[in-house]
């Protein structure tokens, strides 16, 4: 279970790991990328949570057996608009959520562009997994959980159904992130800093981080 | 005698109030979106109301909501029910006639306006004392949208067309015909000086209506010989008898419109007579609205929920007692009685005016007639004092019932000259804006033309586009906590101004935060949608030009980069740290200059940065961006890049009249240039040789110091060159031969760059470090580097440093010549 509060210090004496991964979210506008991270790293949910203008970015802390897991969740807009940003932000990931609505098909459609565009463009060893948001709704469902299982099964994704309201399986995906992330220390050598920055400078250099908005 | 100016007999007013029907149950749309809770809907279909002006209209003030669904309606209340004087006094029939054109009158002007008021009675028809009337409560029926948000009937059982029983479908339910069916009931009640019905109970009443029904002969006829009145119907005069026989027509086709009735020839001889006392030229009245007065009144301490509760219209119960026995899976509640505060509540309650005159009393005459355009001292001399507390919050200001008179008297003669008194607008607007006339104060700040209704009126806000899912995501996550933008009526008035600013700007496209960005326009203009609309349209070229390209990559990343350079010019110590952490505005002000803040910070505030933003320029959101910079600034010092982002994504209160004062300073101290942008609107600037042109972002991005004009360097040169540092770069030969007048020289050649240390530059070091407040120029010339040295001393931590674009040539062109040989003057 996600811890919420101070989980970052290690039980005294133990020789607990330390573990920093970036992750991005990633899918169409109003599917409840942003009501994930919320209900995530705040255990809130708002019924009217503003649309998300370039990114945002939020961090969040599990603990996997002796293991300390830190997210930095990168929240990206959905529009199409802003998909240009949207490189500066998977560059670089260990973890993406691609999500999708549960009753809208065109946002199942949109999610599976975004695998692919990861499949291609992002680091090969990025761990993806396959949200379908809005469980709660499922009486108005209009993508079936077998289609989209069978989707992430052929592409070796992670799936789950969520919903950011209701919580169903949202520390889970998460979790289920982490576990399936390589693990190693990051106590020596790299400072806390580490994920961001690598960030920022990007591949084109320090000061076009991104080609925002294009 | 001052007082009496608000003691006219119109200017009173009351509060209604009634409860919303709580949704059961499911608590999603369609949509997956929450249900919008009935009060809001209510609220929003109700501010229709308030534009409604009418002689024989009590006019519509507030809507207020509550707890548990409450909505208080605040209304004009003068004069005295009609049904009062019912049994008392015999009207004559010259009387009946003038009530009945006055009543086809106010229902014509309802009607036009799709507003059916179902609940016409002789207790919302008050008589003022020229026996006018004017219609009360007009508006329940139209608000609840058509009865279906509240759990009562809204209706008067005896005055009801009979068509109102027999539940028929949805389009005849608001037929405005059975206001006409109340009309003849009225008439009748006056005629016979008498109320119908009234020893029946409630169920024989509809049984009577309902027997109409199966009345071959005249209804009127039927009514007065139940009613022992045989003789006054058979001595009525033809006309009148049948206006009353048209409205009470069983077939509601049969009944004529009020607009048909008004053609009447009876009606002639009203038409013509002014509504009201037509013997004084100008009414004390005129010089005061009802809303003016209302406002007023709340800000000396009128409290409309204080007001419910001393006369016990709002009762506080026990929350036990509310508690159900039994709630089925589905959300139905059982068991439960039924609250009696949930039905219709016909007490009105009249609230009293006598603190606002007790803390008006003393306001001279005068201060109601403010001269604007001449004055002279001897007239100034028999003025009373100013009222000021010009330097008092602007939270205080606004609270102030004193001083919010004054403005209000101020600038609504100001807006009535407009568009000649632009100018006084512009300057009283630079004190503060009074919130009761924001709307139009902003309006003429933004230059909208009197005709702006016609041209959104024909602008295609239906048509089917691509764009339409993401506005319909879009509008129900905007600035949601407000009830206006909330509302069912505010989401339609929102999806039609975004829909016609895509439409009519076709060089231009949605982007996710143009909703935000309309939001305030359509908060302060809520019953004027082609206002909001055009203030938008004009909004984005002065402000946001050219951010909601398609493709507006080099406008934002332009944006973003002075951004940047302003941060470094006013602030060195934080540009380095973010420059040293990597944290650049990319990740976190997108969204605040896209939308000038309006995503970012909640409506009250965006209001008050946009009172400056409307007298600034495009670049005044630069210095916003800067002022919430530095008040986060000492957690920013300290921050890691992590903590910074973290810190903007979750952006912690931040004091927006600091912020704006501070961006005020930082805006006067910068001069123009260094702001100047590629992209901004030729429109709204002027370029000449002497300015920036031909900068190309990759420069722009390289340049941590912003650059200067020749003709910011010139005027600062020629009026206050004790607030400039002039630094000459060139060697000391160039420098001798000709320079600018008081300016120092160091050689870019004699300073070593290896490490910030300011004592590298030599002797002129000292004066650099005390040169905090001056703006520092720094000139070279093609053979120097222009950027290494401002480089130097933004890290050496010297503030206002800026390089002027062009070099040294360009200002061998500037007449009268700000240059001197030092050859000569030695
Ligand atoms: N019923 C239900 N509604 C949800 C759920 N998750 C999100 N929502 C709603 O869906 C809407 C959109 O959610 P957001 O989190 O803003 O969506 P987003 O993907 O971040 O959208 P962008 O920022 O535009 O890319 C909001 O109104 C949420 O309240 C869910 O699990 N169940
Ligand atoms: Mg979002």
């Amino acid at each position: 279970m996600a811890n919420r509060s101070g989980a970052a210090q290690r039980p005294n004496g133990t020789q607990g790991k330390i573990c920093q991964f970036k992750l991005v979210l990633l899918g169409e506008s109003a599917v409840g990328k942003s009501s994930l991270v919320l209900r995530f790293v705040k255990g809130q949910f708002h019924e009217y949570q503003e649309s998300t203008i370039g990114a945002a970015f939020l961090t969040q802390t599990v603990c996997l057996d002796d293991t300390t897991v830190k997210f930095e969740i990168w929240d990206t807009a959905g529009q199409e608009r802003y998909h240009s940003l949207a490189p500066m932000y998977y560059r670089g990931a260990q973890a993406a959520i691609v999500v999708y609505d549960i009753t809208n098909q065109d946002t199942f459609g949109r999610a599976k562009t975004w695998v692919k565009e990861l499949q291609r463009q992002a680091s090969p060893t990025i761990v993806i997994a396959l949200a379908g948001n809005k469980q709660d709704l499922a009486n108005k469902r209009m993508v079936e959980f077998e289609e989209a299982q069978t989707y992430a099964d052929e592409n070796g994704l992670l799936f789950m159904e969520t919903s950011a309201k209701t919580a169903l399986n949202v520390n889970d995906i998460f979790l289920a992130i982490a576990k399936k992330l390589p693990k190693y220390d990051q106590n020596q050598g790299q400072s806390g800093q580490g994920q961001g920055r690598r960030l920022a400078e990007g591949d084109q250099g320090a000061k076009t981080p991104g080609n925002c908005c294009k | 005698m001052k007082i009496s100016l608000f003691k006219s007999p119109e200017l009173q007013f009351s509060a209604t109030t009634f409860f919303a029907k709580q949704h059961k149950g499911e608590t999603c749309g369609s949509n997956g979106l929450p249900l919008t809770p009935n009060s809001i809907i209510i609220f929003g279909k109700a501010q229709m109301l308030k534009t409604l002006k009418h002689p024989y209209l009590c006019e519509y003030l507030d809507i207020i909501r509550g707890k548990h669904e409450r909505t208080i309606v605040v209304s004009q209340f003068c004069g005295k029910p009609a049904s009062e004087f019912i049994g008392k006094n015999q009207l004559s029939i010259s009387e009946v006639k003038k009530i009945a054109f006055q009543l086809f009158t106010a229902l014509n002007e309802l009607h036009k306006k799709r507003i059916v008021h179902r609940n016409l009675s002789c207790e919302n028809i008050l008589i003022q004392s020229n026996g006018d009337i004017k219609l009360f409560n007009y508006g329940s029926y139209y608000m609840t949208n058509n009865g279906q948000l509240v759990t009562f009937p809204i209706m008067k059982l005896a005055y009801s067309a009979p068509e109102v029983y027999l539940s028929p479908s949805k389009a005849d339910i608001a037929s405005s015909k059975v206001d006409v069916w109340s009309v003849g009931i009225i008439l009748i009640e006056f005629i016979f000086n008498k109320q119908l019905w009234s020893n029946l109970k409630l169920g024989q009443q509809i049984r009577k209506i309902l027997s109409f029904y199966q009345c071959g002969t005249s209804i009127f006829e039927k009514i007065a010989r139940e009613h022992n009145c045989f003789d006054i119907y058979h001595n009525l005069p033809q006309d009148i008898k049948e206006i009353v026989e048209q409205c009470l027509q069983i077939n509601p086709k049969n009944r004529p419109s009020c607009e048909e009735f008004l053609q009447n020839e009876m009606f002639v001889e009203y038409k013509n007579v002014k509504c009201k006392n037509p013997s004084r030229v100008c009414k004390p009245y005129q010089i005061f609205t009802l809303k003016e007065l209302y406002q007023w009144w709340q800000l000396t301490g009128g409290d409309v929920f204080l007001e419910l509760k001393k006369q016990g219209l709002i009762r506080s119960s026990p929350p036990v007692l509310s508690l159900p026995c039994l709630i089925m899976l589905d959300g139905t509640i059982l068991g439960q009685g039924r609250n009696p505060a949930t039905l219709y509540d016909f007490r009105i309650v009249h609230m009293g005016l006598d603190t606002l005159y007790q803390r008006f009393g003393h306001i001279h005459l005068n201060s109601c007639y403010p001269l604007l355009h001449f004055k002279s001292d001897i007239i100034d001399m028999f003025d009373p004092a100013p009222y000021d507390i010009k330097n008092l919050p602007l939270v205080i200001k606004e609270k102030d019932p004193e001083y919010q008179f004054h403005r209000i008297i101020l600038f609504r003669r100001l807006l009535h000259g407009y568009p000649f008194t632009k100018d006084m607008i512009r300057k009283e607007a630079k004190k503060d804006i009074p919130p009761l006339l924001r709307g139009e104060i902003w309006a003429a700040l933004l230059d909208i033309k009197a005709d702006y209704k016609k041209a959104y009126a024909v602008i295609d806000k239906e048509t089917v586009t691509t764009t339409d899912r993401q506005i319909e995501v879009d509008i129900p996550r905007c600035h949601q906590y407000n009830e206006l933008l909330s509302s069912t009526e505010g989401h339609i008035k929102l999806r039609r101004i975004l829909k016609a600013w895509v439409q009519k700007n076709t060089q231009y496209v949605y982007w996710q935060g143009l909703d935000s960005l309309t939001a305030p326009f359509l908060y302060l203009n809520f019953n004027d949608e082609a206002k909001a609309y055009h203030c938008l349209s004009a909004f984005v070229p002065k402000y946001v030009h050219k951010f909601f390209l398609r493709d507006n990559s080099a406008v934002i990343r332009e944006y973003l980069a002075k951004f940047s350079q302003l941060i470094a010019f006013h602030d060195p110590e934080l540009a380095n740290h973010l420059h040293n952490i990597n944290f650049y505005p990319e990740l976190f002000a997108i969204p605040w200059f896209l939308t000038v803040f309006s995503h970012v910070f909640p409506l009250y505030k965006i209001l008050h940065v946009w009172d400056n933003l409307l007298l600034g320029d495009s670049s005044f959101p630069l210095h916003v961006g800067l002022s919430v910079l530095t008040q986060l600034r000492t957690k920013l010092l300290t921050a890691g890049f992590n903590d910074c982002i973290l810190l903007f994504s979750d952006l912690p209160e931040v004091d927006i009249e600091k912020s704006i004062n501070y961006s005020i300073d930082t805006f006067k101290k910068t001069p123009k240039s260094i702001t100047a942008r590629e992209h901004q609107n030729e429109e709204f600037t002027i370029q000449s040789e002497h300015d920036i042109s031909g900068v190309t972002l990759d420069d722009l991005n390289k340049e941590r110091s912003p650059r200067i004009s020749a003709r910011d360097t010139t005027d600062l040169l020629r009026t206050a060159p004790e607030s400039i540092l002039v630094i000459d770069i060139r060697n000391p030969v160039q420098f001798s031969r000709c320079c600018v007048r008081g300016s120092i020289n160091i050689p870019f050649s004699s300073v070593s760059f290896g490490e910030s240390n300011i004592e590298n530059i030599g002797q002129h070091a000292q004066m650099l470090k005390n040169s905090q407040e001056r703006i520092v120029i720094i000139v070279g010339s093609t053979d120097t580097d222009l950027e290494l040295f401002p480089k130097f001393l933004l890290n050496c931590g010297i503030s206002k440093v800026c390089v002027l674009h062009g070099g040294f040539n360009i200002l061998t062109s500037v007449t009268p010549t700000v240059l001197v040989s030092q050859k000569f003057e030695t």
